[in-house]
């Protein structure tokens, strides 16, 4: 048996580095191969170098680094596996999540949010890319990588734009339509016209394409028009504007009020805050603090500001709402108002709008219709003390 | 006779993990002398194509490994994960059913 020395060791170690084997694991593997066989196949006055050399090409056809690529491969491939089982894991997660998150938002369930926010994003920024990792490694041609990339970007864009929608976060519509655009401009044609010269894929191509241009237009149609906005926004703010009218003339017509009474000084308290509520939402929407009949040529418009988003932006905005429930209160709790059987208590709940669903004109509508019952009451009161 | 190596490649995995199975834990040069043993030379397993499959079914978890020093250089016992062990029945009967139908197919086809 031949008995290699350290020195020889470190030159086998050092041929293997020279020979471009760079995994740390596979050099040491190699060394005590090599090492195995020249003590078990070496006679012991062999000559070293020229049974190293002779050994060492049978590892290989061309050069030894091959076995080093072939690992490589190897590994790859497992990678590859797994990266395949986490995007079935993620995809079959993400739709069952937003599956089960529309089922709980339908139902009114809790919850409902959060598991549709997991879902859309479980399937938008993990199974997505993971698709595009894997199906990119079967795409030839640098053309066809590009286009899976395009496509993976607007379909990341779309569920994006979807989640912000349903969300009732701001740009939701822009991302959703930019989106659907670029679908329509870019992805669409270079995807149909690169599937449609392979005679293979020519039928697919064409379906698809169908179907896409198909789907974009049914989910533009979903869509408001700049035009028709514009007009549902102008009707809107001008029935607003006729409700504040209203309640000015009525206003007006009250009179002053009697100081010094309790109950009166609550009426003037309550409206007073509520104005000021009011003139605030209406400034965070359209940019003034009353609206007059040219409200349209200063395009200060009532569209689809959310309620919620609103208090979310503004801290002093709670407060105020607040201020306002309490005075409610109080105003209910007037002595006043319970011993004369003809006024009417306000529903409490006139003043909530932290539901999600709540948007600035039906706030604003409900606040002129607090506003109109205070005024109802007064009158009441009024012709009551007339009549005693 | 040497059994060509496209022969080997479908079933190399299968014949390492049967190897460690049979004997705990082994070194890459003990594989290959044990399998040109049984074998009687016919099958001689190639450095360029176990070691790859080494680390391979490491990645993969099936096989776990410890390295000794002996005297200056490492070596590395590979043996089975109880993954491994798993795996490695169900690689053995995949095998012994393929064989079988292999015999079956080539038979058929030189009798008629």
């Amino acid at each position: 048996m031949y008995i290699i020395s350290d020195e020889q060791i470190t030159f086998i170690l050092d041929d293997i580095r020279r020979n471009g084997v760079v995994m740390e694991d596979l050099q040491l593997n190699l060394l005590d191969h090599i090492c195995c066989i020249i003590e078990n196949e070496l006679e012991e006055n062999g000559d070293f170098r020229q049974f190293y050399f002779t050994t060492v090409k049978t590892f290989y056809k061309t050069e030894l680094s091959e076995i080093e690529q072939e690992t490589k491969a190897l590994l790859n491939n497992k990678y590859y596996y797994q990266m395949k089982k986490s995007m079935f894991v993620s995809g079959t997660i993400s739709a069952s999540l937003i599956t089960l998150g529309i089922l709980f938002k339908f139902m009114h369930w809790p919850g409902a949010a959060a598991i549709v926010v997991l879902g859309i994003s479980l399937f938008s920024l993990v199974f997505l890319p993971l698709l595009f990792t894997t199906r990119v490694k079967e795409k030839q041609s640098l053309k066809d990588k590009l286009i899976l990339g395009t496509g993976t970007l607007i379909a990341i864009m779309i569920s994006m734009a979807i989640l912000f929608k349903i969300m009732h976060w701001p740009g939701a519509n822009m991302m959703g339509v930019v989106s659907l655009l670029l679908m329509l401009i870019i992805y669409i044609p270079l995807y149909f016209f690169s599937g449609i010269k392979n005679q293979e894929s020519k039928a697919n191509t064409i379906i698809t394409s169908i179907l896409l241009i198909a789907g974009c237009g049914l989910f533009l149609a979903l869509a408001r028009a700049p035009h028709s906005s514009h007009a549902l926004s102008v009707k809107d703010t001008s029935s607003y504007l006729r409700s504040e009218l209203i309640y000015r003339t009525e206003r007006r017509q009250t009179g002053e009020f009697v100081s010094g009474e309790s109950f009166l000084k609550t009426s003037k308290e309550l409206l007073t805050a509520t104005d000021e509520l009011k003139s605030d939402i209406l400034e965070w929407e359209t940019g003034v603090r009353f609206l007059d009949k040219d409200f349209e040529s200063k395009n200060a418009l009532i569209s689809d500001g959310w309620m919620k988003i609103y208090f979310e932006q503004n801290e002093k905005a709670k407060i105020k709402l607040s201020e306002l429930n309490t005075l409610l209160k109080k105003y209910n709790a007037e002595p006043d108002l319970l011993s004369y059987k003809q006024l009417n208590s306000i529903p409490e709940d006139i003043t909530g709008f932290n539901r999600s669903e709540e948007k600035v004109l039906g706030a604003l509508g409900n606040l002129v219709q607090l506003q109109m019952l205070v005024l109802q009451n007064l009158r009441e009161l009024k012709e009551s003390k007339i009549s005693i | 006779m040497i059994y060509s190596s496209e022969l080997i490649k479908g079933t190399l995995k299968t014949i390492i993990l049967k190897l460690l199975k049979d004997n705990k834990r082994m070194y890459g040069y003990e594989i290959t002398q044990t399998v040109k043993e049984l074998t009687g030379g016919k099958i001689q397993l190639t450095e360029g194509a176990l070691y790859p499959s080494l680390h391979a079914l490491e990645a993969e978890g099936i096989l776990v490994t410890e390295t000794e020093y002996i005297g200056k250089r490492v070596r590395k016992y590979y043996s089975l994960s109880p993954e491994g062990k798993t795996i490695t029945k169900e690689k053995l009967s995949e095998l012994a059913d393929f064989m079988n139908t292999m015999k079956f197919l080539l038979d058929l086809k030189t009798s008629s």
